[in-house]
């Protein structure tokens, strides 16, 4: 692990229990900063993992390995929550001489938080913004939007480059392994694959990740698209979106 | 006035006065910088015009104003990718272009053609196929099949069938392709096709049919 002087942090990835993050932060202080270590940082290269895994693993282990020393604890979800591949970057983490505490979010703890952000019209990155805030503070909004009419949907986990999102106009409801997070039942397969009929849905995952083959199956029996991305969007991938909203 | 539909592989471009259509390869708009059009559409098109048009959407309005009838799918094979637009009632119904993995099949049959001395007159429908998940396994795949004893037209034969497939099956195996881009011209590309579906070739100015209507 690299030696730092800045100051300590706890990272995280998926959406642990709440107790267990709790008792993590009631350990190392609340006033110790959270960082979710699924998003992307700009963190360099770290060469652990393959070139071909989904990108937000190899953020978890690139991210982890960038801060060493500054991480007082990982919180790993590994459960059905999240994936094998999270299951195997705590692993590889613990190895790594990383502090990681495991989570797995049982379904007798799956809560019934009303969809407020999957479901109202707000910029789509802003709402999946706010959504993954819920995972560390999942105290209603003082004045939450009302819900919307969807005019199109978006289906998967906050992508790795959020460019994707910039194509979607403010009525896209949100579903999929994201409005799991909102809802605050992380692991609900039923759940996961509710979308509503008739509406034009992107099916979004990673490239190498799971989640692909819901998304393409999901895709096929909705009329929906299904979009795979590996690292950064490009071009044919935004163009791809733009005609599918443009066209449906 | 000069619009263009600028594939990875090959520029389509049309002087909507004259009519004519020039077809040059890629490269060729790389090296020269005075091509600048009016409207264009296609993967290396975004910089060298004046009104640029998404490309799936130049093909679906391409292939509405060619094809009559209301219910109908239209694909398009080209160098890089493929892409797929199902109607009904005239109306979009399903789309869909694939990317990255399963790309760059199109290039690589022109790759192989070139490398190997051939011509697309030379390769003949091939029964059996090549499994081709992307144009680099494809590619690694004919190589193989080459150096333990089978003869190159053959083998890219087998690789085109199994683009073929992956186009078939991409495109929800319908009962009819209207087929857009170079493989038009391909007997072996349309006889192999032909063996799954009907086809209709549209030719290779479908996205440029898409450009005039907003001229």
């Amino acid at each position: 692990m690299n030696r730092t002087t800045a100051e300590s942090v706890i990272g995280y990835f998926g959406f642990p229990r709440r107790s267990t993050l709790h008792e993590v932060r009631e350990r190392f202080g609340f006033d110790t900063p959270l960082v979710d270590l699924d998003v992307d940082r700009g963190a360099p290269d770290s060469g652990v993992l393959p070139a071909t895994t989904c990108r937000i693993i190899t953020n978890i282990i690139d991210n982890a390995v960038d801060l060493g020393n500054r991480l007082d604890a990982v919180v790993a979800a590994v459960g059905e929550d999240k994936c094998d591949r999270g299951r195997h970057a705590a692993l590889i983490l613990k190895r790594k001489g990383f502090n990681v505490i495991e989570s797995r979010f049982p379904c007798d703890e799956y809560e019934d938080r009303p969809l407020v952000y999957s479901r109202c019209s707000m910029p789509l990155t802003e709402k999946i913004n706010r959504i993954m805030e819920t995972v560390v503070d999942p105290s209603p909004a003082d004045a939450g939007p009302g819900p919307c009419k969807p005019t199109h949907g978006f289906w998967g986990v906050p992508p790795h480059d959020f460019r994707i999102l910039d194509s979607f106009p403010p009525k896209t409801h949100v579903y999929g392994w994201t409005r799991c997070v909102v809802a605050g039942r992380p692991g609900d397969l039923s759940l996961e694959c509710y979308v509503d009929e008739g509406v034009p849905t992107v099916f979004f995952t990673q490239s190498f990740c799971a989640k692909q083959d819901l998304a393409h199956y999901l895709a096929e029996h909705y009329g929906g698209l299904a979009v795979d991305c590996h690292r950064e969007v490009n071009d044919s991938i935004l163009a791809k979106v733009e005609a599918f909203i443009r066209l449906s | 006035m000069k619009i263009a539909d600028c594939g990875s592989t090959w520029v389509k471009i049309l002087d909507v006065g004259s009519g004519t259509l020039d077809i040059i390869p890629t490269k060729e708009l790389v090296r020269r910088s005075d091509l600048f059009f009016e409207m264009a559409t296609g993967h290396s098109g975004r910089r060298r015009c004046r009104e640029y048009k998404n490309e799936l959407i130049a093909l679906a309005e391409g292939g509405l104003s060619m094809v009559d009838t209301g219910d109908f799918s239209l694909v398009d094979v080209g160098g890089r990718d493929i892409k797929f637009v199902r109607f009904k009632d005239r109306k979009v119904e399903k789309l869909d272009w694939n990317l990255a993995c399963g790309s760059t099949t199109g290039a690589t049959v022109e790759l192989l053609v070139g490398y190997y001395g051939l011509t697309f007159g030379d390769l003949a429908p091939a029964k059996d196929w090549i499994t081709i998940t992307c144009g680099v396994f494809g590619m690694e795949r004919v190589l193989e099949a080459i150096s333990t004893g089978t003869p190159p037209d053959r083998a890219i034969s087998m690789f085109l069938h199994g683009l073929v497939r992956n186009v078939y099956y991409f495109a929800g195996r319908p009962e009819r392709i209207y087929l857009s881009g170079g493989f038009c011209e391909s007997t072996c590309f349309l006889g192999t096709l032909e063996e799954y579906c009907n086809v209709t070739p549209l030719g290779r100015t479908v996205p440029l049919e898409g450009l005039k209507k907003d001229l």
